[in-house]
């Protein structure tokens, strides 16, 4: 039986290893770049203080931020790196502040996405081995899965960027199915307005409500959605796609079981969504061989509420259900921080204060 | 205790100026309960008629509802939305005892008339999800209330906004191009429509109201609760018992 303290020191030879850099951002960061990048619900659980003329920082409540920018600022843009981390983050729930203690690996810019993902997944795996945790219970969820199936569901592409920006968010998305599977009665009919004569009228009312029309939606952005909304009310989803994509949304199982389910579902809708599969069963696979007692559940329906991740993402949790390590595939990142294009990024942060109570440490 | 506080007895905070001191000392007065303030709007504490065991707190009604959640005062009479406001579980920390018919308003999101293609919160979220990439910066909200709205664009799955903390004229933060949207307080909806705004059909974030409330988080003493019973007894429109909840 392992101390907690060997288990920390085994922690600090893991996130120490040769292969990977350990990086230590500062402590107190400039809280503005997590709005930015996260916005106000992630907002709400940052430690705040401001400085005189009014510059808001936060303490650490992540690594991958600073991990990320650094990565561009030093100009590492287009190299392979492998960065760890191990140290307190700060957090406030429910309007008490907490510290809690993470440790993490970001892959940033390696080729090869698939490898660099199943590395992050052995890193979550031996981390969790440190602490005895044999058989966590693993969630997966597609990101990249589900934006392939809208595509090759055949959904509209304006409800596509609908549905898309709901997943992860189990109530809007359900609120948004039913409106689909129910679609409105039509009170009025459409106008007959030309997108000019449309234009027009809004930018009469803009200008009325003393509205600049060029520093916020602009007349052109309004009509145009008001006139995409007038044709999406015309051209409801079909009922058997909606009634398609819940099936989707809704499935969640032994990740074998779940495959073979969004397989059979597509082929009975008349499409192959095997390939898409692919790449999501062998990363099952590759887990599933990692922790052979570990229980690996595939969700349809799982994402974070962060719209950067992209492909697949995963969590595992202990007995009590408290998450131990998530992370995944998070491409869109660095370009959210100012790279000009994508670049393939996978990571994942480990709870060790989680980890150590599952262990019996504390 | 501090000073001029009968040890064991009670702390009711009302609001300090405005409308709603008047209105409250009003509701007090009806039941026979006259508040007094010695020293006039300069003085900070008061009393209650007949009742020495009170010492009456005028505090802004803001501050009232931190302290109502914190435990500072006993009990308090504010408007619901701050109480919600305050902290993020504010209202688990107090007991809402009756709504006194008065300082009412719905804290609502409004947007601009001219936006016709956004009549809900579900439109919002679609707006919301590409005015990033449209304008290289986050939809702005202007507001005063950040905890409600954050409550409230969460539930309907919007989280690409950043809030404009308000401090007063959060109606004109649209035409002064400080947001794009607000949350805001309205009673007849009359200065939303001056400013060309409109409430979104399920833009109703909450109704509120002026409340008789009671601290969970103060130190109720069998004695305290028995005097806090007598005084919501003599306000009448509670059923007696109100102490065994806290």
């Amino acid at each position: 039986m392992k101390s907690a303290s060997e288990r920390y020191a085994a922690l600090v030879r893991l996130v120490e290893s040769r292969t990977v850099t350990r990086s230590q951002p500062p402590l107190l960061l400039p809280a503005g770049p997590y709005f930015d990048l996260a916005g106000e619900e992630f907002g709400r659980n940052l430690l705040l203080t401001t400085t005189n003329n009014g510059v808001e920082y936060c303490l650490r409540p992540d690594f991958t931020l600073p991990i990320a920018q650094d990565y561009i600022e030093e100009g590492m843009l287009g190299t392979p790196a492998a960065f760890t981390y191990l140290g307190p983050i700060f957090r406030q729930e429910r309007s008490t502040p907490v510290e809690f203690e993470q440790a993490g690996l970001e892959l940033l810019g390696h080729e090869d996405s698939d490898q660099a993902l199943d590395q992050v997944l052995t890193f979550a795996r031996w981390a969790l081995a440190i602490y005895d945790i044999t058989a966590p219970n693993v969630r997966l969820g597609g990101v990249g899965l589900f934006e392939a199936f809208l595509e090759a569901a055949d959904v509209p592409p304006a409800w596509r960027s609908r549905i898309r920006h709901r997943f992860g968010h189990p109530e809007a998305m359900e609120r948004l199915m039913e409106r689909l599977a129910n679609p409105e009665e039509r009170t009025t009919a459409p106008a007959p307005d030309s997108r000019d004569t449309v234009i027009e009228i809004v930018t009469d009312a803009m200008l009325s409500g003393g509205l600049s029309l060029i520093g916020s939606r602009t007349p052109e952005e309004i009509a145009d959605r008001y006139l995409e909304k007038q044709a999406l009310d015309a051209a409801p989803v079909p009922a058997e796609t909606v009634a398609l994509l819940q099936n989707y949304l809704s499935i969640a199982d032994v990740a074998d079981s779940a495959f073979d389910r969004i397989a059979a579902l597509c082929a009975d809708a008349g499409f192959d969504f095997s390939e898409p599969l692919f790449k999501v069963r062998n990363h099952a696979a590759q887990l599933q061989a990692l922790s052979p007692n570990a229980e690996v559940i595939f969700d349809a329906s799982f994402s974070p509420r962060l719209d950067y991740y992209t492909g697949i993402v995963f969590e595992m949790t202990g007995s009590d259900g408290a998450i131990l390590a998530s992370g995944g595939e998070y491409d869109r990142m660095l370009e959210r921080l100012g790279s000009p294009e994508p670049v393939n990024a996978s990571g994942c942060s480990l709870w060790v204060d989680r980890m150590a109570r599952e262990a019996g440490d504390e | 205790m501090s000073d001029g506080v009968i040890p064991g007895g009670l702390s009711l905070a009302v609001p300090s100026k405005g409308r709603l001191e008047e209105m409250t000392r009003k509701a007090f007065s009806t039941a026979r309960l006259s508040i007094s303030r010695p020293g006039g709007a300069r003085s900070y504490i008061g009393s209650i008629k007949d009742l020495p065991q009170v010492t009456v707190r005028f505090y802004p009604a803001a501050e009232i509802a931190r302290e109502l959640i914190l435990g500072g005062v006993d009990m308090g009479v504010t408007g619901t939305d701050l109480i919600h406001e305050a902290s993020e579980n504010g209202e688990e920390n107090v007991l809402f005892v009756r709504g006194l018919g008065f300082g009412e308003a719905d804290v609502v999101v409004a947007v601009p008339d001219s936006w016709i293609d956004v009549q809900q919160m579900s439109d919002l979220a679609d707006v919301a999800s590409d005015f990033r990439a449209r304008h290289g910066r986050w939809l702005r909200v202007a507001t005063k209330y950040v905890n409600l709205t954050r409550r409230h664009f969460a539930k309907h799955g919007i989280a690409e906004y950043r809030i404009v903390e308000s401090a007063g004229a959060t109606e004109a933060a649209p035409a002064a191009g400080s947001a794009d949207l607000i949350v805001d307080i309205t009673s007849s909806g009359s200065t939303l429509q001056a400013n060309q705004l409109r409430v979104l059909e399920d833009g109703l974030i909450m109704r509120s109201e002026a409340n008789l409330i009671v601290s969970r988080t103060a130190d109720w003493t069998p004695l305290r609760k028995a005097q806090l019973e007598a005084l919501l007894a003599k306000m009448g429109g509670v059923p007696p018992g109100i102490s065994t909840l806290l």
